[in-house]
């Protein structure tokens, strides 16, 4: 009875404003409703569109394609890196590296979008330094450009992941033993071997927790595309999240809205299920 | 020996390497906020007559001081409550249920993933019948609901590894459940919370979904909800806009650089648990 | 003044029993051990007498009150944790006068009480540290002081000392015969070292699987096991059982024989067997002795000379092997046949059940 009365505050703070809410999202899901008027049953319709119209399952395309900026860059740098520092970072330069690669964890994305849509413009710095060495065929407005908007959003995402992820897997590294490294390179272990039959193994779990991380902001993503690039050009960089709020608000198709919403969480779970388990078979 | 040496020579290389590339955009935003007003500026350069009174006039026209006191406000507002109640969950989940309650656990636990796009549509709905729309409290309530999971999810995992032979000594010195849990949990419990704390403090003032769905004045906002109406607006005039967004980020990273040592830990352990 | 009665007292786990329906009555003052194997259910007795267990069945009385549903915190109970469970966040002057806070005892009389229990304990001088602080003497102090403050009718040991090293238990084995020798209190104690049990209790009970084996003093429990557990876990080295089957039986006593036996073991009458039973004969190390006609003959195979007695296992015709303490140091050597012979007295028989008889 104790324990209802401890958890209970909490309990309803969840219910009124996640399961309440995510009831309705299903509900309305069903629905073809502008939000105002009368809403009028509709059956899997919704659904339906949200797998079969081009231009939502682009826009779940770009989410995927968002993953592989997220996840892949700043896992394969953090990698890199902690494989090469492998020992603690101490000491003032240590605490500076610490500090410097957490700043884009600290600051809102929408800062994070801001900075980098001044560092994608036109006269921004990227071209600056394209120019310099001497690529200035190279140089473009970055994020207005069809091909390149969503290549360039995802680097913003790799760019504020990327500290956090080095960091965990620079700390996964020195929990390793030391004495494995000493006796595989006794055993005629090339540095290769080391890293594909040490490293990697003994960071398995900061690598699950890497990718879930990335794989959750890419696929969830809305601050960086809505500062951005709005989406545009077109929908080259439009994610389901921005997709969910424009057709919700907008263009008033509740209904629809809420079931690419069912879906985007859907396919986070699905994306993160095999993930956790990779990483639980370990124990 | 000398490939220990070079190991590390090329391991200060690529850190350094990193830590300019972070570093890249803040000091191009910087270069570009002192840059003539109206003008566009040209890459990364230092301006000829830096224009100090940028930030000046950003502050006047972001409204700085009263966008600081609604973030601060919101912070109020969610934080404590939040920290509070996920603590008593998490207490109860892990110190006065058995198995036969692992389900609740698990209904929390399945918002540890849920993106707010997913139920943000309902929200504006349920907010809307509530009257709240366009106040702070659009943002605040919904905050703490949605950070139950996370937060009884990183209570639990604290309250399970403190030994329950403290309890069971706490009851036989004659505590209730109720006192036991704030003069002998809660106490031992101070870094988990602080680290709570830190995270939600982080995730309130930088909360951006919410208040631009819920909340339209940019006064009633959180710092990241004024920033995006703050650049809708002067978005073309890339000088201001850039000594605006540095103002608006500089109270966290103050605050970051103050706490240095707290904000990592928090932000590592938080994201191995979530 | 109180002492507690046990009334077929049972726990289970869900469908599987850990107490199998305990009596035992406890008199006030008195010094009881609850001694075992690990899982023989004695910690979860106690735990039930604490309250922190509910007791699926029976009763369990403290003073003249049926504290089945009493809250632990008002049962008059203390108790020390294995673990010592101090909360480390608090001084130990804290953690001492932590129960009388909560009884909102004056700030004054919870002062005097918390020096007087640190007098006793001698640790007058660690009130201000920290638990970390402390080494695991001195916590095990702060934690039997913690319990003396409350002034318990009732003081709970769950393995107090298992967690210090072989010579802070012997002192500290010490220090608790004194403190009980000082508060006139009951208590009640959970161990699995029998020589801890020996030292302390003016009682044991001998638990084995959720069931009470035998209660009683300590030399009553050395000199007349009840059963087969009782001997062989009471007195080290372990008493050596061989079995056997009765040989013949007269008024002046019995005749024990087996292969195992060089000679026929006779014992004095008023064994209740008959001709033909298989019993086992226990005979504790200590009771044997160099005799060159013994019935216990065989070679030896370990020798361990410890200075004041010599400890020596032999194997006997059939494979058993028995040990036995012979004083002083006499000259065995590995491989040679020796032949032991026993005080017809010190014999302990055991039916086929291994009940005493």
């Amino acid at each position: 009875m104790t324990a209802w009365l401890f958890i209970a505050p909490a309990a309803i703070a969840y219910a009124a404003f996640v399961l309440v809410p995510l009831a309705m999202s299903f509900y309305y899901s069903f629905l073809r409703w502008d939000g105002i008027g009368e809403a009028r049953f509709h059956g899997l319709t919704n659904y339906l569109t949200v797998l079969t119209d081009p231009k939502l399952l682009q826009i779940i395309g770009n989410a995927f394609q968002l993953v592989g900026y997220f996840t892949i860059i700043p896992v394969l740098l953090g990698l890199a890196v902690a494989s090469v520092i492998r020992g603690h970072m101490a000491g003032p330069f240590g605490t500076a590296t610490r500090t410097i690669l957490f700043l884009p964890q600290v600051i809102p994305l929408v800062a994070a979008g801001i900075a980098w849509s001044w560092m994608f413009a036109s006269t921004g710095v990227v071209n600056q330094g394209l120019r310099a060495i001497g690529m200035s065929d190279w140089a473009r407005g970055w994020l207005g450009d069809f091909v390149w908007a969503l290549p360039a959003v995802g680097i913003i995402g790799a760019w504020v992941l990327l500290g956090l992820c080095t960091m965990l897997l620079v700390t996964g590294i020195t929990k390793i033993d030391p004495s494995l490294y000493e006796a595989a390179r006794l055993d005629g272990a090339r540095p290769w071997h080391e890293f594909r039959y040490i490293t990697l193994p003994g960071l398995r779990q900061e690598i699950a927790v890497c990718v879930t991380l990335t794989v959750i902001s890419a696929l969830a993503s809305f601050d960086i595309v809505y500062i951005s690039t709005l989406g545009g050009p077109g929908i080259t960089t439009t994610v389901p999240g921005l997709e969910i709020y424009r057709l919700a608000f907008a263009h008033r198709q509740v209904g629809l809205a809420s079931a690419l919403a069912i879906v985007l969480m859907v396919l986070v779970l699905i994306s993160i299920a095999p993930i956790q388990w990779f990483a639980r078979e370990k124990k | 020996m000398k490939t220990a040496l070079s190991n590390t020579l090329v391991a200060r290389g690529l850190i350094i390497l990193l830590m300019i590339v972070t570093l890249l955009p803040f000091i191009a935003m910087f270069s570009a906020a002192l840059a003539p007003q109206g003008t566009y500026p040209n890459g990364l350069q230092w301006p000829a007559d830096p224009q100090w009174g940028n930030f000046v006039r950003a502050f006047e026209v972001s409204k700085m001081d009263q966008l600081l006191l609604s973030s601060t406000l919101i912070v109020l507002g969610v934080v404590p409550i939040s920290v509070l109640i996920a603590t008593m969950a998490g207490y109860g989940l892990a110190k006065l249920t058995t198995n036969k309650y692992k389900w609740l656990y698990l209904a929390f636990v399945f918002g540890l993933t849920l993106p707010f796009e997913a139920v943000i549509t309902p929200l504006y709905y349920e907010v809307r019948a509530l009257g709240l729309l366009n106040t702070r409290f659009a943002i605040i309530l919904p905050l703490i609901g949605l950070y139950m999971p996370f937060g009884v999810y990183w209570m639990r995992a604290h309250f399970l590894n403190v030994p329950h032979d403290l309890t069971e000594a706490a009851q036989l010195d004659g505590a209730t459940r109720w006192k036991e849990f704030w003069l002998v949990q809660v106490p031992l419990a101070r870094p988990a919370i602080m680290s709570l704390t830190i995270l939600l403090f982080l995730w309130t003032w930088n909360q951006f979904l919410l208040p631009v769905v819920l909340v339209q004045d940019p006064m009633q906002r959180t710092m990241a909800g004024a920033l995006g109406a703050f650049q809708g607006q002067w978005g073309t005039d890339i000088p201001l806009l850039c000594a605006g967004a540095l103002l608006i980020l500089a109270p966290t990273i103050v605050l970051f650089l103050m706490f240095q040592r707290q904000f990592v830990a928090a932000l590592m352990q938080g994201a191995v648990k979530g | 003044m109180a002492g507690l009665t046990l009334r077929s007292v049972r726990k289970n786990y869900g469908e599987v029993p850990v107490i199998k329906g305990v009596d035992l009555d406890i008199a006030h003052g008195e010094f009881v051990v609850f001694v075992g194997p690990s899982g023989c259910g004695k910690s979860t007795l106690l735990r039930m007498i604490a309250g922190l267990e509910d007791i699926s069945d029976g009763q369990i009385g403290i003073g003249d009150r049926v504290v089945n549903d009493v809250e632990p915190r008002d049962r008059g109970v203390a108790m020390v944790f294995q673990s010592y469970a101090l909360y480390p966040h608090m001084s130990v002057y804290d953690n001492v006068g932590f129960g009388l806070k909560l009884a909102g005892t004056p700030r004054d009389i919870r002062d005097r009480k918390i020096r007087e229990a640190a007098k006793v304990l001698q640790m007058e001088h660690l009130l201000d540290r920290r638990p970390a602080q402390l080494s695991g003497g001195q916590r095990q102090r702060v934690a039997i002081g913690r319990a003396i403050v409350r002034q318990p009718d009732v003081f709970l040991f769950d393995e107090p000392l298992s967690n210090l090293d072989a010579a802070l238990r012997g002192d500290m084995r010490m220090e608790l015969a004194r403190l009980h020798r000082d508060l006139d209190a009951t208590m009640i104690y959970v161990t699995h070292d029998q020589v801890e049990a020996m030292t302390l209790a003016d009682k044991i009970v001998v638990l084995d699987a959720g069931i009470v084996q035998q209660v009683g003093s300590p030399l009553d429990l050395y000199n007349r096991p009840a059963n087969l557990f009782v001997a062989g876990f009471i007195g080290a080295p372990k008493m050596n059982l061989v079995s056997a089957r009765v040989a013949a039986v007269d008024d002046s006593g019995l005749t024990l024989a087996s292969d195992a036996l060089a000679a026929p073991v006779v014992l004095p009458g008023g064994i209740a067997a008959a001709n033909g039973d298989g019993v086992t004969l226990g005979i504790r190390p200590h009771d044997l002795q160099v005799e060159s006609n013994g019935p216990f003959r065989g070679q030896v195979q370990l020798v361990e000379r410890l200075g004041n007695e010599t400890i020596i296992r032999i194997a006997l015709s059939d494979g058993v092997e028995i040990t036995a303490a012979l004083p002083g140091q006499g000259a065995f050597a590995i491989g040679s046949t020796i032949a032991l012979g026993l005080r017809p007295e010190a014999a302990h028989i055991f039916d086929a059940s291994g009940m005493r008889l």
